[in-house]
């Protein structure tokens, strides 16, 4: 069978880590500077006093004037999350997250450690944690065992058999199929509002009318297509930091942060010369808040030149000025071996005499005994607030 | 660059360059040095003033000098006039 968690509100719960005491109060979750200023999920407060998730920013301020605003901290939540999934992942769940807040696995390898379907996802659930709120789907299918955890109440299991999955789906508001939202107007226009109304169309004319969306959400509610579950490899471990003494908003300073960061965390011997296939650039923002983007380079590479060159434009991207940046491989590729160059490229030699040198260096002083001068804010007045020095380790 | 890993503050974390250090500075009454780490100045070769951050917590507000030594060697010492006291400083 398949198992679904679903955590509703993730990014607000985690944006509330900090600052629990607005968890009882009317708070929303802002939306991002430069997008469509709807609220994001709502505490149980704001709900009762009439704000619903996607209202209008003005709109929900006018229903509920108290209503606080909790600005999106995306690299806490991605953090948290990557937390949530390794518990699981340390419990012998193979794990397959689906965004922030869901999850899936197959309950098949776990139900003989575990005594059966329900311990195995009590488990789940303890390893989770109770303050997440968290709750528990499972089926045959994926869909219907989504279905099950979101309309479950919080710590509850819902377990659909097959047989019943149609029976099950067909009151369920349309919400829950994966449809834009302007196929799901169109199908309130014409007075179908839950799924089972959908699934009691014929394929031929929803497929006619919605496309193919329309017809793999027809499936979906008339309780079709298994889906499978692919688990992820649980990820590396490497993460380099850089703090700042000031916001920095400067994009040149930022890319100069970002090579010595890379040189860091290519440095790692964890890392054990494999090259890199996804990395995390984050970042902490002036005022609060964070920002944080994951980047699957087009082929694994191990060269910080080129994962710099592929990093670099995503700076530009940096919502405010920065008090401190990281780096982080995410995943890394299996080879490290590659085809190497016919002719060395200038300055290679020099590099590695260089290299070794450095190594010679921290052979007799000790680790922590070679540094790197970053350059900070070279135009400041302040002469100290010019320059960095960044241990380096290689 | 190498630093000296036994010194104070050779820790893991990033650390500033060029950060200003205590200095024993005697300065005559119009504010300008005459003896700096108990070595006379021969020649003051300039004089600037840095006012900044003077919007933030931390107000900078500090006199420059660019001297040479009786010994001959050239240093560069400021007064903070927000904290007070006398600093040396290279880089400036």
């Amino acid at each position: 069978m398949i198992a679904c968690i679903v955590i509703p509100g993730f990014e607000l719960r985690a944006a509330l880590r900090s600052r629990p005491r607005l968890a009882l109060r009317p708070a929303a979750l802002a939306p991002l500077p430069g997008s469509q200023p709807l609220v994001g999920p709502v505490t149980a407060a704001a709900e009762a006093a009439g704000v619903r998730p996607g209202m209008r920013l003005g709109e929900a301020l006018a229903t509920c004037p108290p209503l606080v605003l909790v600005e999106q901290d995306p690299a806490e939540a991605e953090h948290a999350w990557e937390e949530i999934v390794r518990s699981l992942e340390e419990e012998g769940f193979a794990v397959e997250p689906a965004g922030l807040g869901c999850l899936y696995f197959e309950t098949r390898g776990v139900e003989r450690l575990y005594g059966g379907v329900e311990p195995a996802l009590k488990r789940a659930l303890a390893a989770v944690g109770p303050a997440w709120e968290s709750r528990a789907g499972v089926a045959e299918r994926r869909f219907a065992a989504l279905a099950a955890a979101s309309v479950a109440r919080p710590g509850q299991i819902l377990v659909v058999s097959d047989k019943r999955t149609r029976e099950f789906l067909a009151p369920l508001p349309l919400s829950l199929l994966p449809l834009d939202e302007a196929r799901r107007d169109e199908l309130e226009q014409l007075g179908v509002r839950k799924v089972g109304e959908l699934a009691g169309l014929p394929g031929a004319a929803v497929a006619e009318r919605l496309g193919p969306g329309g017809r793999h959400a027809w499936s979906l509610a008339r309780g079709e297509g298994r889906g499978r579950v692919r688990a992820r490899r649980p990820p590396v471990d490497i993460v380099e930091r850089l703090e700042f003494p000031e916001a920095v908003g400067n994009e040149l300073t930022l890319r100069r942060a970002l090579g010595a960061l890379l040189d860091r965390v290519l440095a790692h011997p964890e890392r054990g010369g494999r090259e890199i296939r996804k990395v995390a650039l984050s970042a902490r923002l002036v005022g609060g808040g964070s920002w944080r983007r994951t980047l699957t380079l087009r082929e694994p590479m191990g060269e910080a030149a080129r994962i710099r060159t592929a990093l670099g434009p995503k700076l530009a991207e940096l919502p405010a000025p920065a008090v401190a940046l990281g780096v982080e491989l995410v995943e890394l590729a299996e080879s490290n071996g590659r085809q190497l160059e016919l002719l060395r490229p200038e300055g290679a030699e020099a590099r590695t005499r260089l290299r070794e040198g450095l190594r010679q260096v921290r052979a007799s002083a000790g680790s922590g005994g070679v540094y790197t001068i970053v350059e900070v804010a070279p135009w400041s007045r302040i002469p100290e607030q010019r320059a960095l020095l960044v241990p380096r380790d290689e | 660059m190498v630093a000296n890993p036994r010194a104070a503050g050779a820790a893991r974390a990033p650390r500033r360059v060029n950060e200003p250090r205590a200095a024993l500075v005697e300065a005559s009454f119009d504010g300008t040095p005459w003896q700096v780490n108990r070595q006379a100045v021969a020649v003051v070769r300039e004089e600037w003033r840095v006012v900044d951050r003077w919007w933030t917590e931390e107000p900078v507000s500090r006199r420059y000098f660019d001297l040479v030594l009786e010994s001959g060697e050239n240093v560069v010492v400021f007064r903070d006039e927000e904290r007070g006291g006398w600093f040396s400083q290279r880089g400036a």
